[in-house]
C-alpha cells in the first residue's frame, strides 16, 4: 500500500528540481556504479555479529565480501554538474550469502538538515529552486565593510539554485544551521574516492556477547581528501566519472570503514547533532573498489538502496528521519520500477 | 534575462552581452579581487574591526575545558596555558627555559604521580611560556594534584609570569591558583563551527535570543579573536579517542 507520508516526501524533493526525469532518482540522480570487495577488520567481529563484519576463510585464505557501490552527486537534476558545490553520495551494497544483502548509505555531509518529516517538508519547500541572483558589486562591498563574507559567485551555467532558501531556513531554524553552513562550503571533490562519507544516522550494533552499542559509520578514503573549495570558476562539469574510470584502470581505490561508538546522552535520534570527537572509534573494515561496473543500468541506476536493508547484528535507531527514509526510498523505488526491498510488502 | 533586458543565448536570444553587463562583470571581478588585497586587509584590521568591536561589542569567551556531560568527555582533555612573561627579552625567555630545565626530574616524577596525564610539554611562543597538556578527569582536581606534586616547580615558572606573584606559593593559595590557571587556559573553540554563536549568546546572557544570521558568523569569529588573541581550534585529533591514560597503561601492562 502506498504510504502518503513517503509520497509527500518524494514529491517535495521532486518539486525542488524542475528538470526531474520521472524515470530517475528524485535526488542523487547522477551517479556511477562500481564493483569491489569488503574485508572486515580483525576487531570488527568483536563488536558486531553482522555477517559482513565476520572473517570468512576458505582453505585458510580470507574471502572478501563482494560489494556494489554507487557514487553520486546530491542534486536531483539529471544534468551532470560535477564541478558545482554539492553534497556527494556513496551507497554501498554488501552482497551476502544466499542472495541476501545489506546497504550502508552515506554522504559527504556530516549532519542532516532536519530532525523529522514535518521539518523535512518545510525545508524542501524553502529549498525550492529560484533564479540565482549574483550579488552585486555594491552589495559585496557592503558585505566586506560589515565583515561578512560576500555570497559566493554561482558557477558558470548555474541559473537556478536553492541556496538562498536554505540559508533563510537555517537562519530561522537553529538545528539546520550546521548542515547548511557546511553544505555551503562543501565544494566539489577532485574524485569520488577522495572524500569522507558519513552514514549520519545512529544504528545499534549487537556484539557476540550480546552487548548493544549505538554507532555511527563513516567511510575514510585511503587516498586522502581533496576538494575544490572555490567552485565559482569551475567550468569542468563532467570529470568525476571519467576520473574514477581512469583511476580504477590503473589501481584499486580503498576506503576505510570507521565506526564511532556513542555514549549515553549522545544524540541518538537526531541526525542534525554531531557526536563529540572524544568518542571511541573503531576500524571495521576496508573497502576495495576494483572497477566501474560494466552494466551501469543493472549495477547503478536500477539498484534500489535502502538504509533499512539491514542484517541481524545491526538495527536502526528511533531517528524519525531514518524511519521516513525507509518508506521514501521505497516510494521512489516503485516510481522508478526497480527491484523491491525484500523486507517491505508490495 | 540579462541585466539590460537583452536575452542571453541560453534563453534563445543573442549571445552578445550589453555594455552594462560587461561593466557589471568587471566591477564584480574587481570587488572579488579587492577583498584579497593588502590595502583591504589593512583597512579591515585597522578600521573595520575596531569599528565593529565598538558597535557590536563581544565578551571574551572564557578558557578552560568545555563542559563535560558524558563520561567520554572527561578523557583526553586539553589544557593550553599561555602565560605572558614579565621580562619580554631573550633573557626573560632564557630564565623561563632554565626554570623548566633545572626541574625536569621533578616535573616528570610529579606527572607520573598525577597519573592522569597523557602528554605535557612546556613551549615558549613569542613572549609567553606555555604549558600544553592532555589529561583525564576534572580540571580543578588536575590542578590540585599538580600543586601537590610539582607546585614548587610551577611556582618558579609562575614567578616569571605577569601577575604570577599574587598566586604563589601555590600551596598556600590553592583556589586562587586554580582560578589563575583557568584564566590562562585559552578558549577552546568548539568542534562544531556554529557553536561559536551559541557560546557568545551564553556569555552575553541572551541564549535563545534568536538573533541568527549565518552570514554574520565570520564577523562574530573575527570579533572574538579580537578580544581573545589565543584560542584552540577545536578539540584536536585523537589517535585513540575515548581511552584514559590509566586504561592505556592497563591494556599494555605498563601500569604503576
Amino acid at each position: 500500500m502506498d504510504d502518503p507520508v513517503a509520497k509527500r516526501l518524494v514529491d517535495s524533493i521532486i518539486a525542488d528540481f524542475p528538470d526531474h526525469d520521472p524515470g530517475k532518482r528524485p535526488i542523487h540522480t547522477v551517479g556511477i556504479g562500481v564493483k569491489g570487495t569488503f574485508e572486515a577488520s580483525e576487531v570488527a567481529r568483536t563488536y558486531c555479529i553482522a555477517e559482513h563484519f565476520q572473517i570468512k576463510r576458505v582453505q585458510g585464505k580470507r574471502v572478501p565480501i563482494p560489494v556494489t557501490v554507487r557514487f553520486s552527486n546530491g542534486s536531483g537534476s539529471p544534468k551532470r554538474h560535477d564541478g558545482w558545490n554539492d553534497v556527494r553520495g556513496m551507497a554501498v551494497r554488501f552482497h551476502l550469502a544466499g542472495d541476501r544483502a545489506t546497504d550502508l548509505i552515506a554522504m559527504t555531509l556530516g549532519e542532516f538538515f532536519v530532525r523529522g518529516v514535518d521539518e523535512f517538508l518545510d525545508f524542501t519547500k524553502s529549498a525550492r529552486q529560484t533564479p540565482v541572483k549574483r550579488e552585486s558589486a555594491l552589495r559585496k562591498i557592503g558585505d566586506l565593510l560589515s565583515l561578512m563574507r560576500p555570497l559566493p559567485n554561482p558557477p558558470p551555467g548555474q541559473n537556478q539554485s536553492g541556496d538562498a532558501g536554505t540559508l533563510d531556513y537555517a537562519n530561522k531554524h537553529r538545528f539546520a544551521q550546521l548542515a547548511v553552513f557546511q553544505a555551503g562550503m562543501i565544494g566539489a571533490p577532485v574524485s569520488y574516492v577522495r572524500a569522507v562519507y558519513h552514514a549520519v544516522h545512529t544504528f545499534f550494533i549487537v556484539g557476540p556477547d550480546g552487548v548493544r552499542r549505538p554507532v555511527r559509520f563513516s567511510w575514510k578514503p585511503v587516498a586522502g581528501v581533496q576538494t575544490t573549495k572555490d567552485t565559482s570558476k569551475n567550468p569542468d562539469n563532467e570529470y568525476l566519472q571519467e576520473e574514477l574510470r581512469r583511476r580504477l584502470k590503473e589501481w584499486p581505490a580503498r576506503m576505510m570503514l570507521m565506526m564511532t561508538i556513542g555514549e549515553a546522552g549522545d544524540a541518538l535520534d537526531d541526525p542534525t547533532v554531531p557526536w563529540p570527537a572524544r568518542r571511541v572509534r573503531v576500524v571495521m573494515g576496508t573497502l576495495t573498489l576494483k572497477k566501474v561496473a560494466e552494466d551501469q543500468v543493472r549495477d547503478g541506476e536500477k539498484l534500489s538502496f535502502n538504509p533499512w536493508r539491514l542484517v541481524p547484528g545491526i538495527e536502526p535507531s528511533a531517528d524519525p528521519t531514518l524511519k521516513a527514509r525507509r518508506d521514501a526510498y521505497e516510494d521512489s523505488r516503485k516510481r522508478r520500477g526497480v527491484t523491491q526491498c525484500p523486507f517491505l510488502p508490495e | 534575462m540579462a541585466r539590460n533586458g537583452t536575452k542571453t543565448k541560453a534563453e534563445g536570444g543573442t549571445s552578445q552581452k550589453g555594455w552594462f553587463d560587461w561593466l557589471g562583470d568587471k566591477l564584480d571581478q574587481w570587488v572579488d579581487w579587492l577583498a584579497t588585497t593588502k590595502p583591504f586587509a589593512f583597512i579591515a584590521g585597522r578600521i573595520l574591526v575596531p569599528y565593529w568591536a565598538w558597535r557590536t561589542p563581544v565578551k571574551r569567551l572564557e578558557g578552560g575545558p568545555r563542559p563535560s556531560v558524558q563520561p567520554g568527555d572527561n578523557v583526553q582533555r586539553m589544557m593550553n596555558l599561555v602565560m605572558p612573561l614579565k621580562d619580554k627579552s631573550a633573557v626573560g625567555r632564557a630564565l623561563a627555559a632554565l626554570a623548566i630545565a633545572q626541574n625536569k626530574d621533578e616535573i616528570y616524577a610529579g606527572l607520573d604521580n598525577v597519573g592522569t596525564v597523557h602528554f605535557a610539554r612546556f613551549v615558549i611562543v613569542d613572549d609567553n611560556i606555555c604549558m600544553f597538556s592532555v589529561y583525564d578527569g576534572d580540571f580543578s582536581n588536575y590542578i590540585r594534584d599538580f600543586i601537590v606534586t610539582i607546585g614548587s616547580v610551577f611556582d618558579a615558572v609562575v614567578e616569571l609570569v605577569e601577575g604570577g606573584e599574587d598566586v604563589i606559593p601555590s600551596a598556600k593559595h590553592v583556589e586562587k591558583f586554580i582560578d589563575w590557571v583557568h584564566d590562562h587556559d585559552i578558549y577552546q573553540v568548539s568542534d562544531v563551527a556554529t557553536d561559536i554563536l551559541r557560546d557568545q549568546e551564553e556569555a552575553n546572557g541572551d541564549a535563545g535570543a534568536g538573533n541568527d544570521d549565518l552570514r554574520l558568523l565570520p564577523r562574530k569569529l573575527i570579533l572574538q579573536l579580537n578580544v581573545n588573541r589565543n584560542v584552540s581550534l577545536g578539540s584536536g585529533y585523537r589517535a585513540y579517542p575515548g581511552y584514559s591514560a590509566a586504561q592505556v597503561r592497563q591494556q599494555f601492562g605498563v601500569g604503576w
